[in-house]
C-alpha cells in the first residue's frame, strides 16, 4: 500500500535559517510515530509543514494521495486529510465545546447543523466530555480543553492526526486524561504523528520513534531498540536530559 | 449669586434643538466613522498593498492635527479647493466622520491583530478557507474586542462635536454661547448645557455597557 505521508528532500527555511534539512519520511496507515528531539530541532515546524500551515521551501510532500504543487491540489485538500492538536489547545473561545467540534464539519464537510451536532456529541462522548458540551473553553480545565481540541480535530474525519506537544501546557495531574484519549485512538488504529516529551508514552504506545536534531532526522526506528541502545551520543545525551 | 431657574426654563426649547443637532451630527459622525474605520482598519490589519500606505497617511494627518483645524479646513478651505459649497451641518458631520474614522481604524486594526494566531491556525488546520476563518473566528472575536474602545471613541466624538460652534453650526455648545449672549446668565446656561452633555454621554455609555454585557468579551 502506498504511504499516507511522503516527504522527499523536504527543506524549510525561515529567512536564512535552515530549520528542516533534507527530511525524508514515509508514514503508513496505522503507524503511531513519536517525534522527539531537543528544543529548536524543528519538530513543530515539521508537523506544520505536513499540513501546510508553513509553506515548504523545497522538496516534495504528498499526504493521503494529494501532492502539494499539483495544479488540482489546494492546501485545504491536504489539511482535510490531517487533524492537528496544538500545545496551547487553541479552542475558539466564543464557542462552546460542542460548537468548537461542529465548526469543521459545518464549514468543511458542509454538514447540516443536526448532523454536525450529532457528530459532535458522539466525539465529545468519546473523549469523555459528553456532560461538558455546552461549556465554553474558559469554563473547562486544561485537560478538558485539550480533549475538546482532539474531538474537534477528529470531526473532519482526518486520515492522520498530528499532535504538537499536546500535554506540555498541562499540569502533570491533567496529562493522563489526554494521553489516555490518545492511547485509545492509537488502539483503534488511527495514524498519528506525536511530538512529545512523554518518554513513557513513547515507549508504551509508539510503533516508531524519530529523533530530530538540528533540522534533520537523526534516528528513525523501533522505540524499544532505540531506547535500549541509543545509537548516538546526541540521542543518549537527549535521553539523559529529558529523564531527569 | 442666585440661580435663576426661569432662565433655564425659558432656554430649554432652544437647548433641546441644539442637543438634537448635536445628536444628529454625532450619529452621522460615528456612523461614517465606523464605515471608514472598519474598511481602513481591515486594510491596515491585512496590509493590503498600496492601500495601507494611503490609510497610514490618512490616520497620520488626522492624529497629527487638532480637530478644530480639521473643521476649519473642511468648512472654509475644502469648498474653495473643490469649488463646492458645504453647509455647516454637512461639514461638521463629515469632519467628525473623518476624525472618528481615523481613530476607529486604529481600534479595528488593534482588535484584529490582537487575535491569537493560533486560532487562525486551528481553523486552517481543520481545512477551512481563509475567508471562512475570518468570518467565523477572527471576525467575531475581533468585533467583541472593539466594543469597549469604540464606546470610548463615541463619547469623545460626541464631546468633540461641541467645537463645531467655530463654524457656526447651531449645535448644543453654540446654543449655549448664543443664549448666554441673549440672557447674560452664564451660570444657568452653561450649567444646563453641561447637564445636557452629561445626559447624552451617560446614555451612550449605558448603551455600550449593555452591548458589552450581552456579548462576552473574549
Ligand atoms: N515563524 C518562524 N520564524 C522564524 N523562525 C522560526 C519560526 N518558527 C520556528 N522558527 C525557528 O525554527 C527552529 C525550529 O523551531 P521549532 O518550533 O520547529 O522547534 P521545536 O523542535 O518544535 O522546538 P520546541 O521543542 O521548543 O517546541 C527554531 O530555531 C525556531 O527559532
Ligand atoms: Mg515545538
Amino acid at each position: 500500500m502506498s504511504p499516507l505521508i511522503t516527504c522527499r528532500k523536504l527543506h524549510k527555511r525561515f529567512g536564512a535559517i535552515e530549520v528542516l534539512r533534507d527530511i525524508n519520511l514515509e508514514v503508513h496507515t496505522g503507524e503511531v510515530v513519536v517525534i522527539v528531539g531537543p528544543s529548536g530541532s524543528g519538530k513543530s515546524t515539521l508537523l506544520r509543514c505536513l499540513n501546510v500551515l508553513e509553506p515548504i521551501s523545497g522538496g516534495e510532500l504528498e499526504v493521503g494521495g494529494k501532492r502539494l504543487g499539483d495544479r488540482r491540489t489546494r492546501k485545504r485538500d491536504i489539511r482535510r486529510e490531517t487533524g492537528m492538536v496544538f500545545q496551547q489547545f487553541n479552542l475558539f473561545p466564543h464557542m462552546t465545546a460542542r460548537e468548537n467540534v461542529m465548526l469543521g464539519p459545518r464549514k468543511v464537510r458542509r454538514q447540516s447543523r443536526r448532523e454536525a451536532a450529532a457528530l459532535a456529541d458522539r466525539l465529545l462522548d468519546r473523549v469523555g466530555l459528553a456532560d461538558r458540551s455546552h461549556h465554553y473553553p474558559s469554563e473547562l480545565s486544561g485537560g478538558q480543553q485539550q480533549r475538546v481540541a482532539i474531538a474537534r480535530a477528529l470531526a473532519v474525519n482526518p486520515r492522520v492526526m498530528l499532535f504538537d506537544e499536546p500535554t506540555s501546557a498541562l499540569d502533570p495531574e491533567l496529562r493522563g486524561e489526554v494521553l489516555q484519549v490518545m492511547q485509545g485512538l492509537a488502539a483503534e488504529g488511527m495514524t498519528m504523528l506525536i511530538v512529545t516529551h512523554e518518554m513513557r508514552f513513547a515507549a508504551d504506545v509508539a510503533s516508531r520513534l524519530i529523533f530530530m536534531d538540528e533540522g534533520r532526522i537523526l534516528h528513525d526506528g523501533d522505540p524499544k531498540v532505540l531506547f535500549e541502545s541509543p545509537p548516538s551520543d546526541r540521542f543518549r545525551d537527549f535521553l539523559r536530559h529529558v529523564q531527569t | 449669586m442666585d440661580f435663576r431657574w426661569d432662565v433655564v426654563w425659558n432656554a430649554l426649547p432652544q437647548m433641546v434643538d441644539g442637543a438634537q443637532l448635536t445628536a444628529q451630527i454625532t450619529l452621522l459622525g460615528i456612523g461614517g466613522g465606523l464605515i471608514i474605520g472598519t474598511l481602513c482598519g481591515l486594510v491596515t490589519a491585512f496590509r493590503v498593498p498600496i492601500l495601507h500606505w494611503l490609510v497610514f497617511a490618512y490616520v497620520s494627518v488626522i492624529r497629527g492635527t487638532p480637530i478644530v483645524v480639521q473643521a476649519m479646513f473642511i468648512y472654509f478651505a475644502l469648498p474653495l479647493a473643490l469649488d463646492i459649497t458645504l453647509s455647516g451641518f454637512a461639514a461638521a458631520s463629515l469632519c467628525l466622520a473623518m476624525n472618528a474614522g481615523a481613530y476607529i481604524t486604529e481600534i479595528v486594526r488593534g482588535a484584529v491583530q490582537s487575535i491569537d494566531k493560533g486560532l487562525q491556525d486551528a481553523g486552517l488546520a481543520l481545512g477551512m478557507s481563509y475567508p471562512q476563518v475570518l468570518l467565523s473566528i477572527v471576525g467575531p472575536l475581533a468585533f467583541r474586542r472593539t466594543i469597549p474602545p469604540l464606546g470610548n471613541q463615541f463619547i469623545i466624538s460626541l464631546k468633540d462635536s461641541a467645537l463645531f460652534l467655530v463654524i457656526g453650526v447651531a449645535e448644543l455648545a453654540q446654543k449655549g454661547e448664543q443664549l448666554t449672549a441673549q440672557t447674560g446668565r452664564a451660570l444657568e446656561i452653561w450649567t444646563a448645557v453641561a447637564v445636557f452633555y452629561l445626559i447624552m454621554t451617560f446614555t451612550l455609555a449605558m448603551i455600550m455597557r449593555l452591548i458589552e454585557r450581552r456579548m462576552r468579551i473574549l
